[in-house]
């Protein structure tokens, strides 16, 4: 090994390097594992992520090596305009500041982001806010305009403008980390359950970043992943279930049901679709038993037959989405609500722009501007719009104003879908009770997957009612 | 480039093979490729959503054409065309003030139950004349900024089908390199530019010379040896097309699909037929070093025989490529190194690196104009003008005794 090479401590494209060390030393200075030989540039490579634990085992047991110095920068804020604390909020900042390390889990609707916004002017420190989706990065971005009053940066969505703060999301975090990596004191993981999905871990493990702070309402993922949380995030420091909170700081609900025919035509055809579909996967059980979904999903790409049978499906699909008697509904509803701000989801973009143009009422599509979208959330806050449409853009902490009227004209059946969606009408405003219309067709999978969601927990303290 | 969803591969036991379209067993395809660009190049003013339909309804009733085949001809044909864009926004404020006048009266009922109810139509006709533009076209407009309803502008297109298919071809491979943990390159040829193509790419090297005198890099990124990634199989994709132009070298690739239970093994090699988008680029860096090598020609001069580019000297990730070797009968080589065409830069940068290598036996021949920057730093040296011969190289072997 090189012994002549100075001894240094750096940071590389997200790892750290370190060059000048034999591997007797490491083994003296280091818990075993932590380091790996790298014959490609002669020096031992980690991940960034070890920095805090690495820079003072270093300090502490070796003189010589010349430590990295991370791009920090202290953060002043002009001024702070932050709501006062709920108590669960400040248990929960309380509970973070100990380590400084760590997931707050919290539902949707009790002042998440108030929680990283007080942490972040407490600490003031460079920090990357990292969020699902462009949508929600811009929302961070207005939160701090708001809060902190610092126009912060923005890395994604074409722009790539760093700052000390600046805000980004997943994918922009993950690609750019290598380069960012040790720019940022405080990473805040929003809606923190997209983090453990492959890739994306490496916007965690390639930064250097001591404090760390996530925060979700569905922190468990299908995968197990969600222990990877400890090792990127730090351990669940505070959690608040929907059920502390209920009554509390969120509305009572009530969630109505109105089931929806489809014209004869529109049966005739979903029911032809779907005998098709059966026969198909009939024939294919006589030589593969187990044929299932995936199976078919995965033979779709080799096999006219499957790939036919896909084409059925998505047909049903968008039977189920798009019924004629939806919209008709939907105006029927309107009526109802007139004079009160109404949110509707759909189950698709081409749907959503089709109630667009029907109803002539907004529609927030991922393609969306800053602005546009601004328009329509505040639009719609102060009464010049009476309604706005959006597909799944609006599922996860998207900042809305307090609507105690939602529908839902589609969408998929997951759990955690279903309980954003609860989660953004939920807010607390006065005594009256927000209600959530499900509109499903009748005698079809959508209704099936209806009846599956109601058994979910964010519904067992909510009314149904049929219409 | 393709996206992840255009990807098509064959599992094959250990191996993944990307879609090749193939002359041999996909004739067909070339008479497709020619309607399609076609349908491109007759599709001025139609929606991007209209000619994708074409393209997928052209390749509907063809029994091997999947609809993921389909999407990956549309995008290759997208990435050389030019769509109406929305001007400034133009298409929100459309939105923005419809939106508006329609407001008051939402919401817009189709059968009146009371009053003051306001009829869907009436509230649209309404709008338009306020606007003074036909309904119709209003909603030509309204979403004119979302790529599916973008009508096509102009379309460069490719010269042929077969170079769409050929460029297809690539692409698939390409797609199925996303998934990379690792690449191996074996190489006889050319390996100044492999790896320099490697380097534009953003890969690191792992050099090891072979047995026969060829080469195997081992290229991947610095995260790598740290677990298991395919962060870098971007950066992989992106060094194919270079590598396509080089010649006599294989390529393997070691790639972890999603949702697959275990790794495959990709394989490519210089005769498979797939053709590089790049030109190949030129044999010899300048005029100089193509008529040294012509002068010397073939045969052996005193026992020395001239190659060019064979040898790879390496030191961490800092690579040299000498631009000839010469090998003696009796086992000696010895490296030359020819510095003609010159920027300041350019010699800032050759010096670096011999002094990097100066352990190294490099004989090095310079243009005359240099003379002063390498006179007192490098004993083994020639001096030519214009043009450097043979007979001199074979003479400054001789003084430096080598």
């Amino acid at each position: 090994m090189d012994q002549t090479r100075a001894s240094e401590l750096l940071f590389d494209q997200g790892t750290l390097v370190l060059s000048g060390w034999n591997a007797k030393a490491i083994e003296r200075v280091f818990p075993a594992g932590w380091w790996s030989w790298d014959s490609r540039i002669l020096a031992w490579r980690t991940y960034a992520s070890r920095y805090t634990e690495v820079q003072e085992l270093i300090s502490q047991r070796s003189i010589g090596t010349t430590l990295l110095r991370p791009h920090w920068q202290k953060v002043l804020w002009s001024s702070i305009s932050l709501p006062d604390l709920r108590e669960e909020q400040s248990e929960a900042i309380n509970a973070w500041q100990q380590s400084k390390r760590g997931v707050v889990v919290m539902p949707t609707g009790t002042g998440k982001t108030e929680v990283a916004l007080r942490i972040m002017a407490n600490e003031a420190v460079s920090t990357l806010v990292v969020a699902p989706i462009r949508d929600l990065m811009y929302q961070w971005h207005r939160r701090i305009q708001m809060s902190l009053n610092y126009d912060a940066g923005i890395l994604g969505d074409g722009v790539n403008n760093v700052k000390a703060v600046t805000v980004t999301t997943y994918e922009s975090a993950c690609i750019h980390m290598p380069t960012l990596g040790d720019r940022f004191q405080l990473l805040v993981f929003d809606e923190c359950h997209h983090l453990p999905g492959g890739m994306r871990q490496d916007s965690a493990r390639m930064s250097i970043a001591p404090y760390r702070l996530g925060l979700t309402a569905t922190p468990d993922r299908s995968d197990g992943n969600h222990r990877l949380y400890v090792d990127l995030i730090g351990e669940t420091v505070y959690r608040l279930s929907v059920k502390d909170v209920a009554g509390k700081s969120l509305a009572p609900y009530e969630v109505i049901r109105i089931p929806v025919h489809l014209t004869p035509q529109e049966q005739a055809r979903y029911d032809h679709l779907g005998k098709q579909l059966s026969e198909f996967v009939y024939q294919r059980r006589q030589n593969v038993p187990q044929y299932d979904w995936q199976t078919l999903c995965s033979e779709a790409n080799q096999d006219p037959a499957a790939r036919q049978a896909l084409l059925w499906f998505r047909s049903r699909q968008a039977i189920e989405d798009r019924a004629t008697e939806k919209l008709r509904i939907l105006e029927d509803l309107f009526r109802l609500h007139v004079g009160s701000p109404v949110l509707v989801f759909a189950g698709s973009n081409a749907m959503a722009r089709e109630v667009s143009l029907r109803f002539l009422i907004p529609c927030l599509l991922s393609h969306c501007g800053k602005r546009e979208r601004q328009d329509y959330l505040d639009g719609l806050r102060d009464g010049t719009y009476p309604a706005l449409i959006a597909n799944q853009v609006l599922d996860e902490g998207v900042d809305i104003p307090a609507v105690k009227v939602a529908i839902v004209i589609g969408g998929k059946s997951s759990t955690r879908q279903a309980q954003q969606r609860l989660g953004r009408i939920l807010r607390k405003q006065g005594e009256e009770i927000a209600v959530l219309y499900e509109v499903v067709c009748r005698d079809t999978n959508e209704e099936l997957a209806s009846r599956k969601r109601r058994r979910n927990d964010a519904y067992t303290r909510t009314r149904h009612r049929r219409l | 480039m393709l996206t992840r969803e255009h990807g098509i591969a064959v599992y094959d036991g250990a191996f993944a093979h990307p879609d090749r379209l193939t002359r041999h067993q996909h004739q067909h395809y070339t008479a497709l490729a020619e309607m399609m660009l076609e349908i491109y190049r007759a599709g001025q003013g139609k929606l991007r959503r209209e000619l994708h339909r074409s393209i997928h309804s052209l390749l509907e009733p063809v029994p091997d054409a999947l609809p993921r085949r389909a999407d990956a001809f549309c995008k290759l044909l997208d990435d050389t065309s030019e769509y109406q864009q929305d001007k400034a926004g133009a298409a929100a404020k459309l939105r923005r003030r419809v939106y508006r006048l329609a407001a008051p009266h939402h919401p817009l009922v189709q059968s009146k139950f009371e009053l003051h109810d306001s009829l869907e139509p009436e509230i649209k006709q309404q709008i338009s004349a306020e606007l003074g533009e036909p309904w119709e076209s209003i909603t030509q407009r309204f979403f004119i900024d979302i790529p599916d309803f973008q009508p096509l502008k102009s379309f460069d297109g490719y010269a042929s089908g077969v170079e769409l298919l050929g460029r297809y071809n690539v692409a698939q491979t390409q797609v199925a390199l996303y998934d990379a943990l690792m690449m191996s390159v074996w190489a006889h040829d050319d390996l100044k530019t492999i790896l320099r193509y490697a380097k534009l790419a953003g890969l690191m090297h792992i050099i090891t010379r072979c047995e026969d005198g060829s080469y195997r890099f081992d290229f991947d990124g610095p995260a790598s040896m740290l677990s298991h990634t395919t962060r870098y199989g971007i950066a992989m994709a992106r060094f194919i097309p270079g590598l396509l132009s080089c010649r006599q070298w294989r390529m393997q690739a070691k790639i972890r699909p999603k949702k697959w239970r275990r790794d495959l093994i990709v394989e490519l090699d210089s005769n498979s037929g797939l053709k590089s988008p790049v030109a190949a680029s030129a044999e010899f860096d300048s005029n100089v070093e193509a008529e040294f090598f012509s002068d010397w020609g073939p045969a052996q001069r005193e026992g020395w025989q001239l190659e060019r580019e064979s040898r790879v000297l390496h030191q961490g990730q800092k690579v040299f490529v000498p631009d000839f070797t010469l090998i003696h009968v009796d086992g000696r080589q010895i490296l030359l190194e020819v510095i003609g065409y010159w920027t300041p830069e350019y010699l800032k940068q050759k010096l670096a690196v011999l002094s990097t290598f100066q352990s190294h036996k490099i004989l090095l021949a310079v243009d005359k104009t240099l003379q002063e920057h390498f006179k007192e730093l490098f004993p083994n040296v020639i001096f030519f003008k214009k043009r450097l011969k043979a007979a001199e190289v074979v003479e400054l072997i001789h003084r430096a005794s080598l």
